[in-house]
């Protein structure tokens, strides 16, 4: 729905605004400036100092009112310097010189409310600490909006009120993260000390500060990260067609409303707070559930805390087609307790899955577990045999690649059938998106170091929904920058989710490709860098960097026999469709590729031959983008990087170029 | 005919908004820019902003991945 | 009561009650109040328990302990039912002549009965007393009548008679409807019209499709005010049964009673009320076996007057500091949790069963203005007051609206005391303005006193005599909202703070001029600029005592004199010669030996000593000490 619009008139001046935007976003988008000693424009309003009071007129009534804090919902006459407000302005000016006379920011206010003398207000409370705390509330909205610690705060009533941690005292809890200090308008708040010495501590504070102010201001509209974390997604991939489901033979289902993030958060996340695996992180995207009472297992009957779920876990589940959310947070919680990769066990499970209905494996196999998609008991009965070593679960539990050679080693059903549903490459199961209709995220998948995990690369929107890397070459350099920079902030300890799930404000104001990289978050990053060591960092040196890493990664999976590539083609339904259901299931797409791509009439042609034409397609266009990848890399077109690559990087040792191709 | 990202033809009809042409597409995603001939609209003009018959449009989804 | 009552079990129980009270000759009623229970008022319950064993009467009179009777100035009470005779100011020792002399020997006892403190006539019953007769009772009506925690006596008093109608019979929006008919405003002080708000509550909660909440306030800070209190002492399952149609009618399924933890008495009496409605499924899922459920938790105050305030309660319900928040945007849209919350107070919840049972009609009845058609043209029903200070029957209350103030004082209050003359009343708490005698016949109600400068507020009234400074009450009252202003907003924090320093100098002699233009000035700013209405009227005290007597401030500062005798920097004590008779009642109770002379001749105070404290002044029988 489209939010209304609503006309005022300030000063005389006609504005449009929306409806239930703050009266001071209006007067300074009209610009005119108002006198606050408590307003921040990264925080909500507090409206404490009250010297932004205008006068406003709504159908005859006249009323002043706070233009930080109050929303603009009707029609309305504002004057920001009536002689009401001035009259009033001129007093509270008075009351704060009298009570700190002293403070820069209080005189210059002053001044411009006309008041230079507060001496009517002196009194024995008058501080004349040019550095005093105002009570302006900055530091306590920033220790609550910017990092969720809720530390600082107000104690003592009326005239005793003062800015205190809990009980007067440190706390412990207390993680230094410097916003406080930041926002103070005074200097009242010191910084005593960096306990890692970076060279330019003011310079990582500044660039923290603005993703801290993005946090709290923006995440709200845009991914709601610090509501539901990761699991915002479910159902943004559900609406895409990207969701893992049944093995990743489909991108939707009907169900998906039950696991969302609304459910997640309405019916289980119990926590919001940050868990600091990033020190000082305002987006705490990690969630939790408490009491969480246990249905099976060795735990049955115990209420425990569950760490997630997050999207790969919901995501784990669905592609196991489980749609209940009891079971997601159960399996979690087993996972975890196990040590077992969520993500590995639900892929895996997919797989059993689909090959049991197939009837390539039978309830003999799997000591009686009927496990079709959405047997979420079975699921649970098989991860806790894979916990104790015994029967199926000692099979499943040894992941894609080994039931896959076993069962085709066994003569089961069709191995090309086996292969093709196997959603494992380098040995590594997929991880929870499906990447069948962007030629671009097939290679970032398959052509990753450890296997198709994502943290490489995640290219399934910029290629399959906005068309921003339509050529070959396009792809090549979005799986040239994207991989190297991913592993440049892995490298510094660095988390990847302040640099896209949240975007700054005028992000727009980037052309698609290189809106794409997020130009001024890259730069925060690069900030952080130069604040810690000294050194300045561009796009350049950082990818030089990351090159010098991610060779020498790719060298030791060529070391131990899976960067080639061999090893970086990925199973067909990572590719395009398997089954006659698949194909049938998005006809309409592929029946459209074979006529507009491949100047094909589908109405001419059987579901086999149109199956079989799509396929040839889509596995050499994924050759194709090999081939350019490793061109852009300085690989070798076997995936190997060359000597000459090495050299560049200044990694040409020995060992190394024994490794390296010509 | 409304070309979208180069990818997706949209019927046009008369008095068709920004609003229209994603609700179409079903494009819900937060963070998206849409762009009219390299012009940008703010969200809040999604809903009075009228597509021209024939335009090109920009929906930029900013999304990588978990 | 253990099992659920169903809807027609209602009458068998009133009828069971009135049967087993039938089985007495009469009942004891003894009041157990606050104020009655300070003052022995459990003791006495139990000695008349004993007495009436030892003379075997236990299965011909029934004692029943009650909340607060009203008349505290006379406690502790005890009413002899059904003929209504009232003994007053009872002592242990007189329980044994009331069972042997009334119950025993059946002549009432005149000595412990109400006398007209002018002509000394006794007034044996409760209706001939006069601090009964002006009185109408609404919120009260159950008070002195039942025993609080027995539900059956609500019951039997017609209660739940309403609710099982709104449920039956009513769609939400007709209650809702019926209470804005009635024009009921907020008695909390704000006189907002609850059928507006629990409209708009509703609408909110439909609009947004969530939870709403109800919640109410009975968080009474202000000094000298018990009505809330009172209300649930004594008839707790009114606050509960208003509440739960209030629930019903807005869409609720969860309540909340926030009230101030220095009412023990009170949250006793509430616990074990809502324990038995909920034995009784009157609170919990399925109320009366219907589709309805709803259930209230209480929320313990910690005792800031700011808390009584509706968005500092709720943030303190929510675990914050209790502080305001700016209402642009009203609780019934975003309230506790964020969600729609209709807060009322205890009083107007109270008022909601006997509207719902005798109709929006009967309620507009009382008071003033027509508002059948718009709540805000007039104030109907009854107003609580705990009527307090210098006044003959201090107590509680309750009058229809638009008496008069002088009816109240003079009439239901008895007029001051001690042969003193009547200066001001304050009304609304510590931020409501004083009143002078020359509107005493200002009709009661919420439009008229906020036109006086003053307000309602939840119904606190303090009389004042002329032996009252007007300035130092102001100070007073302002030193009272410097502590309990949270100090969020700046004019509240530091203009209170000023305008305490410019009164305390006055009242020290030390004013100059300009300080009333200084305190004008601070006042308007701190009214018209604060956050929240605790600021927004806490100059009231001092804009109106400036406007009623401004004479006294001049002659605080002009003359270094204080007219009423009361600023000690100000006064002296002097014994006047022909006066005096040299009794020396005053030289012992003087703490610092300033008062000398020889018996039967006039004695002397050296001013050098003298503290002022006024003791010779009291203690004196021919006023022959003089306050200047």
């Amino acid at each position: 729905m489209a939010p209304t619009k609503i006309d005022i008139t300030i000063n005389d001046k006609k504005i449009t605004v929306l409806e239930d935007s703050m009266l001071i976003k209006a007067v300074i988008g009209a610009g005119i400036a108002l006198p606050t000693l408590c307003y921040h424009k990264d925080l909500t309003p507090n409206g404490t100092c009250r010297l932004c009071m205008c006068e406003i007129e709504i159908k005859g009534k006249r009323r002043l009112v706070t233009a930080c804090n109050y929303p603009v919902r009707q029609e309305m006459t504002v004057w920001t310097n009536s002689e009401r407000v001035q009259k009033h302005r001129k007093v509270l000016a008075q009351m704060y010189l009298g009570r700190w006379p002293n403070v820069p920011v209080i005189q210059d206010v002053a001044r411009r409310c006309g008041v230079t003398d507060g001496s009517a207000f002196a009194s024995d409370l008058t501080d004349p600490n040019p550095k005093a705390c105002i009570l302006c509330g900055h530091c306590v909205k920033a220790c609550d909006e910017f990092i969720q610690e809720r530390i600082l705060d107000f104690a003592g009533r009326g005239i005793l009120r003062h800015l205190t941690m809990p009980f007067g005292e440190s706390d412990p809890h207390c993680i230094g993260c410097t916003s406080c200090a930041h926002v103070c308008p005074t200097g009242a708040i010191q910084i005593i000390d960096d306990t890692n010495h970076p060279v330019d501590p003011d310079l990582i504070r500044k660039h923290g500060m603005k993703v801290n102010a993005e946090m709290a201001t923006l995440d709200k509209n845009q991914c709601c990260m610090r509501e539901v974390g990761t699991a915002n997604i479910v159902e943004v991939m559900d609406r895409y067609d990207l969701l893992p489901v049944h093995n990743y033979k489909f991108g939707q289902h009907p169900d998906t409303y039950k696991v969302d993030s609304q459910v997640l958060r309405k019916k289980y996340f119990t926590q919001n707070n940050p868990d600091g695996c990033w020190f000082g992180c305002s987006m705490s995207c990690a969630k939790a559930v408490d009491g969480f009472e246990l249905k099976t297992g060795p735990y049955k009957g115990h209420r425990v805390t569950v760490d997630g779920p997050e999207y790969e876990t919901v995501g784990a589940c669905t592609n196991m087609g489980c749609f209940d959310p009891d079971f997601i947070v159960e399996f979690n919680f087993y996972c975890d307790t196990y040590g077992i990769d969520i993500i590995s066990a639900g892929t895996g499970m997919a797989f059993v899955m689909e090959c049991f209905e197939a009837g390539v494996i039978t309830t003999a196999d799997t000591g009686g577990l009927e496990l079709k998609f959405g047997a979420c008991a079975e699921v649970l009965e098989c991860l806790h045999q894979m916990s104790r070593g015994e029967g199926f679960g000692v099979e499943v539990g040894q992941g894609v690649r080994f039931l896959k050679e076993k069962w085709i080693r066994e003569g089961r059903g069709d191995a090309r059938f086996i292969r093709d549903i196997g959603m494992e490459v380098k040995g590594l199961e997929y991880s929870e998106y499906v990447p069948k209709e962007s030629l671009a995220q097939q290679a970032g998948y398959a052509m990753a170091v450890k296997g198709p995990q994502h943290d490489e690369a995640w290219l399934i929107f910029m290629d399959m929904v906005n068309n921003q890397i339509p050529s070959f070459e396009d792809k090549a350099e979005a799986l040239y920058y994207f991989p190297l920079w991913r592993t440049w902030f892995g490298l510094h300890g660095l988390c990847k989710i302040v640099w896209n799930d949240v975007a700054p404000a005028d992000n727009k104001k980037y052309a698609p490709q290189l809106a794409a990289k997020i130009p001024e978050h890259v730069d925060n990053y690069f900030k952080f860098y130069e604040g810690m060591t000294g050194e300045k960092l561009d796009e350049e040196k950082m990818l030089a960097q990351s090159a010098r890493v991610h060779n020498l990664q790719r060298l030791m999976s060529v070391l131990f026999g899976f960067g080639t590539r061999a090893g970086d083609t990925p199973p067909y339904r990572s590719l395009g469709p398997v089954t006659e259901e698949e194909y049938l299931s998005r006809a309409e797409r592929y029946d459209g590729q074979l006529q507009s791509v491949l100047g094909l009439d589908p109405a001419k042609m059987t579901l086999d031959e149109k199956r079989a034409a799509l396929r040839a397609h889509r596995e050499s266009q994924y050759q194709k983008v090999m081939d350019a990848a490793y061109a852009r890399r300085g690989w070798s077109q076997d995936g190997i990087p060359t000597k000459a690559r090495l050299r560049e990087l200044g990694i040409d040792l020995p060992e190394l170029l024994a490794l390296a191709a010509d | 005919m409304i070309r979208v990202n180069d990818l997706h033809d949209v019927p046009w009809r008369e008095g068709m908004t920004v609003q229209d042409v994603l609700d179409h597409l079903k494009y819900t995603y937060a963070l998206i820019t849409v762009s009219i001939g390299g012009d940008v609209i703010e969200p809040e003009h999604y809903a009075d902003t009228p597509v021209p018959d024939g335009c090109a449009m920009t929906v930029f989804h900013l999304a990588h991945g978990g | 009561m253990t099992s659920p009552i169903s809807m027609n079990q209602l009458e068998t129980i009133s009828a069971g009650v009135h049967a087993e009270q039938a089985r007495y000759r009469g009942m004891l009623m003894v009041c157990n109040g606050t104020g009655c229970v300070a003052a022995k008022g459990f003791e006495i319950k139990k000695i008349l328990n004993d007495r009436l064993a030892e003379h075997g009467l236990q299965d011909q009179w029934l004692v029943v302990g009650t909340g607060c009777n009203g008349f505290c100035a006379v406690g502790p009470i005890v009413v002899v039912q059904p003929e209504g005779i009232f003994y007053q100011k009872l002592r242990e020792k007189d329980v044994e002549t009331l069972v042997v002399e009334h119950l025993v020997g059946g002549k009432p006892v005149e000595k412990l009965m109400h006398r007209n403190p002018v002509t000394g006539a006794i007034n044996p019953k409760m209706e001939d007393i006069p601090f009964f007769t002006k009185q109408q009772l609404v919120a009260l009506r159950n008070k002195g009548l039942i025993d609080p925690e027995n539900l059956d006596h609500y019951i039997a008093r017609g209660g739940y008679t309403a609710l099982r109608r709104v449920i039956t019979e009513n769609q939400p929006e007709d209650v809702i409807a019926e209470i804005t008919r009635s024009g009921l405003r907020g008695r909390g002080g704000g006189g907002f019209p609850a059928g507006v708000k629990w409209a708009s509550g509703r609408k909110a909660m439909e609009k947004r499709g969530c939870e709403i909440y109800v919640v109410c306030n009975a968080d009474e800070g202000d000094p000298g005010a018990f009505m809330d209190r009172s209300i649930i002492e004594s008839d707790p399952y009114a606050v509960i049964e208003g509440m739960t149609i209030g629930a019903f009618a807005v869409g609720a399924s969860e309540g909340f009673i926030y009230i101030r933890k220095e009412y023990p008495l009170a949250l006793v009496r509430l616990n074990r009320a809502l324990d038995a409605a909920r034995a009784a499924g009157l609170l919990g899922d399925r109320i009366f076996g219907t589709d309805f459920s709803f259930d209230i938790r209480i929320h313990r105050g910690a005792g800031a007057f700011v808390c009584g305030e509706s968005s500092a309660l709720m943030a303190s319900m929510a675990g914050r500091a209790g502080e305001p928040r700016a209402k642009y945007v009203h609780n019934v849209e975003y309230g506790f949790r964020d969600k729609p919350t209709v807060l009322n107070n205890v009083e107007t919840w109270a008022n909601v069963p006997p509207i719902l049972e005798k109709g929006a009609k009967w309620f507009a009845g009382m008071g003033t203005g027509d508002v059948k058609d718009n709540p805000w043209n007039g104030s109907s029903g009854t107003k609580v007051f705990s009527l307090v200070g210098k006044v003959r029957n201090t107590g509680l209350v309750e009058v229809p609206m638009g008496i008069t103030l002088r009816e109240i004082i003079e009439d239901v209050g008895g007029g001051v005391p001690d042969g003193r003359t009547f200066k001001a009343v304050q009304t609304g708490g510590p931020s409501g303005g004083c009143i002078p005698a020359s509107h005493l016949d200002m009709p009661v109600d919420f439009d008229s006193l906020t036109g006086l400068g003053s307000m309602m507020g939840s119904g606190g009234m303090i009389v004042m005599d002329d032996r009252t400074c007007m300035v130092d009450v102001a100070r007073y009252f302002v030193d009272f909202l410097v502590d309990e202003s949270c100090g969020k907003c700046t004019p509240c924090r530091e203009g209170l703070y000023a305008l305490s320093r410019i009164l305390r100098r006055i009242c020290d002699g030390n004013g100059v001029e300009g300080d009333l233009d200084m305190l004008e000035a601070i006042c308007d700013t701190v009214r018209e600029t604060s956050l929240c209405q605790l600021g927004g009227s806490a100059p009231n005290p001092v804009l109106s005592t400036l406007k009623f007597f401004r004479d006294e401030y001049e002659a605080h500062i002009r003359e270094k004199r204080c007219p009423a005798g009361v600023c000690k920097p100000l006064i002296s004590y002097r014994i006047l010669e022909p006066a005096c008779t040299g009794c020396g009642a005053c030289v012992k109770p003087c703490p610092t030996a300033a008062i000398t002379g020889e018996r039967k001749k006039t004695h002397v105070i050296d001013a050098q000593k003298c503290i002022r404290c006024g003791i010779c002044f009291e203690v004196c029988k021919f006023h022959a000490v003089e306050v200047k």
